[in-house]
């Protein structure tokens, strides 16, 4: 088992801070913004890894739990006028909702049908937002969210701490015996029922943490973008987690998060490049997984450390 | 002596081919047994039968007098009925102690609170003691086999099913492990059922054998009877000749 050793500890402590206090120095409102919405892609990508990446069951639909968590904010706070505080621990627990919702009858299909389950499921979320729009707004969604907190840099560091606490939580349950029976259904689920290991039971119970954290990620979307559209339900959003996490390296939970602040940046930096964005940053992405197929963060940070360890 | 294992008109076809036909035998509390067997007897079908990785077409199975023939394997392993792979399965990435941890991580090892301490004792009982940090991969054969035995123990099993464990293997590491299991089933109290097709050293091992040819139990008796029953010689002594002859 990789453990984490005092190294990785204050990498982490070292990172946190220069991003906490990185709009104080440069203060600005764009800034702050692009940060937040880098950590909120953290949380999400760091909650695909936990399931996917220790299970090795890529789910392609992971803007399902995104988006019901929005969604739960949005009607809340759009429809029902309730405190905006209420928003993110309902939208956790209808993003978990949904995971035992898709999660029985897909979690048992093998190789590709788990992750092509998933994708459709995203996508009849997507649609029913716009088959039903007198209640969700349709195309459009819902706007006008009261925020959770005033201040922008307030806010980001809310943001930036509940990435903290995820990042610690899903890493101490991949690290402890959970996480290795995980990575043992990743590697041969016929050895885990021989080992007398509920495989359905793991599966389901690791994929309703990873949607609970990405609903609660979802719920801080929302609040942050203060509406809600259709398109937090695309495919487009899942498989940019997923490239994130494959940047990160995979199964590393710690990865995941940093490639996602370091891409989500990327994308930032790139908006001089008008129209060659996309191509700019689509060819970094190829280069990368073509070159380093099990990622650039947590390779990179464990053989920069090795010697430390 | 009580049963332990009742199978009962055990039946299993794969289209139009009966892979395991009728099969019907007890195994009684801390019986050494062996399935003896030529390749596609259906020594391997019937295992997976037993342990829920397959349902047959027909039959009832009772183990410790409850039927188990509906379980999913995992609940089967954790009312006592544990097995080993003919083909070693070792989960990949991880060192020989977490392999075993895996299996200490089962309802039916809730009793040992210290995980590790178990799968490190269990290591040293089936002669990897020390290797816990190992990775699975550099194995031996014949280790891996060890390691299997290990996981299987982990789940405190009250019968052992061995798939071939000698398969593949030397001489010397042969005569090792039939030590380790013999001192398995004389120290620990274990009811085993193994599959070999090997004549030489499963005879010496068993105390009872349940002979198999085209999926049928053909004869069941003591290693010395069964050698001399015509059915038995005809059926896989007599191939044996042939593929001496032919050799």
């Amino acid at each position: 088992m990789r453990s984490i050793s005092p190294i990785d500890i204050a990498g982490g402590i070292v990172l946190v801070a220069i991003l906490a206090l990185a709009p104080m120095l440069v203060a600005s409102n764009y800034l702050t913004g692009v940060l937040t919405v880098c950590a909120i892609y953290g949380i999400w990508a760091s909650s695909w890894d936990f399931m996917s990446g220790l299970t090795g069951r890529e789910n392609f639909g992971h803007s399902l739990f995104i988006g019901a968590g929005a969604y739960t904010a949005g009607f809340l706070s759009n429809i029902w006028s309730t405190s905006p505080w209420i928003s993110l621990p309902l939208g956790v627990v209808i993003a978990i909702a949904f995971s035992l919702l898709v999660g029985f009858p897909t979690l048992r299909l093998r190789g590709p049908y788990f992750a092509l389950a998933m994708l459709s499921a995203s996508a009849i979320l997507q649609r029913l937002c716009l088959i039903f729009w007198e209640y969700t707004g349709g195309e459009e969604g819902l706007y006008g969210l009261d925020p959770l907190i005033k201040s922008p840099l307030h806010y980001y560091w809310f943001v930036l701490g509940i990435l903290v606490v995820t990042v610690i939580v899903l890493t101490l349950l991949a690290q402890s015996h959970w996480g290795l029976l995980l990575r043992a259904i990743r590697g041969d689920e016929a050895t885990c029922q021989a080992a007398g290991i509920n495989v359905t039971f793991y599966k389901i119970a690791s994929l309703m943490i990873s949607a609970g954290f990405a609903g609660l990620g979802g719920a801080l979307y929302a609040h942050y973008q203060l509406q809600v559209s259709p398109p937090l339900f695309s495919v487009v959003v899942s498989i940019t987690v997923i490239i994130m996490v494959y940047v990160g390296g995979i199964g590393s939970i710690y990865g995941a998060a940093v490639a996602a602040i370091l891409l989500t940046l990327l994308t930032e930096m790139l908006r001089g490049f008008g129209e060659y964005r996309l191509w700019i940053y689509t060819l970094t992405l190829m280069l990368i997984l073509f070159f380093l197929p099990n990622g650039l963060i947590a390779p990179l940070w464990r053989r920069m450390t090795e010697r430390l360890r | 002596m009580t049963v332990l294992l009742e199978v009962d008109g055990v039946t299993k076809r794969f289209g139009g081919l009966t892979a395991v036909k009728n099969a019907t035998f007890t195994l009684q509390k801390g019986e050494f047994t062996g399935i003896l067997g030529p390749n596609g007897a259906g020594k391997t079908t019937l295992f997976n039968i037993l342990t829920g990785f397959m349902q047959p077409t027909s039959g009832t199975i009772r183990f410790n007098g409850e039927p188990v023939r509906e379980l999913a394997p995992y609940k089967v392993v954790n009312r006592g009925m544990a097995r080993t792979f003919q083909l070693t399965r070792p989960f990949l990435g991880m060192n020989l102690l977490e392999n075993v941890l895996v299996a200490c991580m089962s309802p039916r090892a809730s009793e040992d609170k210290d995980k590790e301490a178990r799968a490190s004792y269990l290591l040293g009982q089936v002669g990897l003691g020390g290797r816990d940090k190992e990775p699975v991969e550099t194995l031996p054969y014949g280790d891996l086999r060890r390691l299997e035995i290990a996981r299987a123990l982990a789940t405190r099993p009250d019968l052992l099913l061995l798939d071939e464990p000698f398969a593949g293997l030397g001489s010397g590491e042969i005569e090792q492990l039939a030590q380790l299991i013999r001192r398995l089933h004389r120290e620990e109290n274990l009811t085993i059922l193994l599959i070999e097709h090997k004549l030489r050293e499963f005879m010496a091992l068993v105390s009872r054998v349940i002979a198999m040819n085209f999926g049928e139990i053909i004869a069941v008796g003591p290693p010395e009877e069964i050698v001399k029953n015509p059915k038995v010689i005809e059926a896989y002594i007599g191939k044996t000749e042939a593929e001496h002859a032919s050799a």
